[in-house]
């Protein structure tokens, strides 16, 4: 481990602190736009009946049973300058959206999304709808009553799936490789940094790495468990 | 001005039905008007009570027909108007109470208050708090109340925004005997005060006898009768009617005979079964259908039989007892007739007859007590 000490300042940020802070700068941007997505789709999914519900369901819970290589791979087709997204982007601003940190946070919110939908749309069907009843008997509209009755009755599920989907995008490594490949000081997190550094022989780095990786995870579910159990309702 | 309810709703087993053309599994179909009084609806479970108060709250919209309520149209098919809940203006008390259980009791309480500042809402919650006797709950969870705090402050939930017609969907199910008897009496006092109508349903027709102003009594998604408790209750117009309201013993189909215009009796003859009832105001037709409630049949030690001798006398085996706390329900079968009569006596009256299962006993069928449908 003495070599572990070896990496001087400058490594120290390249190696380490530059990882850390793009992984949780990409799960941070991507677990809220998940977490406000997800609730809404969620929502309409548990409470709603609308043409073409079960494709709706299929399309977001896809993506939890395909390789993330598939994911990767269908995002750069759209969203390449010469893809169908990524073409009129381009286009217009001149920017192609690949590699940038921006891509991974798109592809983490996609490879996250069934998580946080699973875990809500369960939480939001387990709501008594007499509840939502009788919030719109004292006249209340649906709005306000899934803001200030749905949501709280059902935010031990919502916030699960918001951990799930946070560890989700922490972890994510097949679509982001693909898409945002491995730009040291860009777009290298910290899972494809550690493959890096196990691919460099670099068995040090990877294992400091990891062990950061592990505590990370280890302290956010701990301290989630304890706020939880904190809830009474 | 009062309630008029003209409404149709069905319910298919599974969505395909419809357009294959499968009748619905439940169909409703219930009309009725009422003034602003205390409305009780009483039936069985899966007749139609809830779906119809559903149906006034715009929980559910009707698949045809017109609610209106104090001259306010909630709901017409034809002019393709639904009011939506929130503006129906209603009280709702759910069978399960539905309190917010992330709320305090003033919060529930005041959920409902919309366009008042701050004060007006103390103020009205007070008043709530105090009409329903729970002053001092304010700052509990509902986890933290029992299941007649729960109920009361769910009334004053649904009583605060003054709404125009109270609806109670069984509220008193899951509550014991006592404090089921107070709140019966404050939804009474609440509706004389508040003079608006209140819509109840249970299926207890002890409660429907109890608070009712009218009874409307639903079957199998039907409206069977409608009339003041006591109408229903003593003038039952149909079997379904009959055993809803306690009936337990009743033979249909019996041949009207031996009408005496003089004593106003008449014969009714159930297959070799023969009782003397008195005649009613009018016979509809020569066959009709009889019962009798339990607790109107008396019971005679076998001895008595020379002192009673005559009317409506069967002797009968005993072929179980049950213990209903202050009385005993007894099933007999007419000796003769092999048929069965449910009977209810007090306690102290059944201890005096010194009898058990298996002994034999006189049953005697009160004339005055006959009801005829």
């Amino acid at each position: 481990m003495d070599s572990l000490f070896q990496i001087t300042d400058d490594k120290m940020l390249e190696y380490i602190w530059f990882p850390l802070l793009i992984t949780l700068k990409i799960a941070v941007a991507s677990t809220f736009i998940v977490a406000v997505l997800g609730s809404i789709i969620s929502y309409f999914l548990a409470r709603r009946e609308f043409m073409g519900k079960w494709l709706a369901d299929v399309l977001v819970t896809l993506p939890m049973v395909l390789p993330p290589t598939v994911t990767g791979y269908v995002l750069v087709v759209l969203l390449g300058k010469n893809g169908a997204i990524g073409g009129i982007i381009y286009n217009i601003t001149g920017w192609t959206i690949l590699f940038t940190w921006q891509v991974a946070v798109i592809a983490a919110f996609i490879v996250s999304l069934p998580l946080m939908v699973k875990t809500t749309t369960a939480a939001i069907e387990a709501v008594d709808r007499d509840f939502e009843y009788a919030a719109f008997t004292l006249g209340r509209k649906e709005l306000e009553t899934a803001l200030f009755i749905t949501f709280p009755l059902a935010k031990k599920g919502i916030f699960a799936g918001i951990v799930l989907s946070f560890a989700r995008a922490v972890g994510e490594f097949g679509a982001t490789l693909m898409v945002a490949g491995n730009i040291p000081g860009r777009t290298n997190t910290m899972s494809i940094a550690i493959y890096s550094a196990f691919q460099a022989g670099n068995n040090e780095l990877a294992n400091l790495l990891a062990i950061i990786l592990v505590t990370i995870s280890l302290l956010s579910m701990a301290i989630t468990a304890k706020l939880v159990n904190s809830w009474k309702i | 001005m009062g309630i008029k309810v003209d409404i149709r709703k069905r319910y298919y087993r599974r969505k395909s039905d419809k357009k294959k053309g499968i009748d619905p599994a439940f169909m409703l179909d219930a009309s009725f008007e009422t003034e602003n009084e205390l409305v009780v609806l009483f039936g069985r479970s899966g007749s139609g009570k809830t779906t119809t108060l559903q149906c006034i709250a715009g929980l559910l919209e009707p698949n045809g027909g017109k609610i209106a309520v104090n001259g306010k149209v909630y709901f017409d098919c034809h002019k393709r108007v639904n009011l939506p809940v929130q503006e129906r203006s209603l009280g709702y008390v759910f069978q399960n109470y539905a309190l917010f259980p992330h709320m305090d009791v003033k919060k529930n309480i005041a959920y409902g208050l919309k366009g008042l500042s701050t004060e007006e809402k103390e103020n009205r919650v007070s008043e709530m708090l105090h009409l329903l006797h729970i002053e001092g709950l304010e700052s509990n969870y509902p986890s933290q109340l029992s299941g007649g705090q729960k109920q009361r402050v769910a009334l004053a939930r649904a009583l605060a925004p003054k709404p125009d017609i109270l609806l109670l969907d069984e509220p008193f199910s899951a509550l014991d005997m006592v404090v089921r008897m107070k709140l019966r009496e404050i939804i009474t006092e609440i509706q004389r005060e508040l003079g608006i109508p209140v819509f109840f349903i249970t299926h207890n027709h002890v409660e429907a006898f109890t608070i009712a102003d009218k009874v409307v009594i639903f079957h199998d998604g039907r409206i069977q009768q409608i009339g003041t408790p006591e109408e229903v209750f003593y003038h039952p117009q149909n079997r379904h009617v009959a055993e809803l309201v306690g009936l337990s013993n009743i033979f249909e189909d019996a041949l009207v005979h031996d009408v005496n215009e003089m004593h106003k009796t008449l014969r009714l003859k159930c297959g070799d079964l023969q009782v003397l009832a008195d005649k009613p105001e009018k016979i509809l037709s020569d066959t009709v259908s009889w019962g009798i409630r339990p607790e109107n049949l008396r019971i005679l030690p076998l001895q008595d039989k020379c002192c009673t001798e005559g009317e409506n006398l069967f002797r009968a085996h005993i072929k179980s007892i049950m213990n209903k706390g202050a009385s005993k329900v007894l099933t007999l079968e007419i000796a003769e007739h092999r048929r069965f009569l449910i009977a209810e006596i007090a306690n102290h009256s059944f201890e005096e007859m010194e009898i058990t299962t298996g002994d034999e006993c006189l049953a005697s069928i009160q004339r005055t007590k006959i009801v005829m449908f």
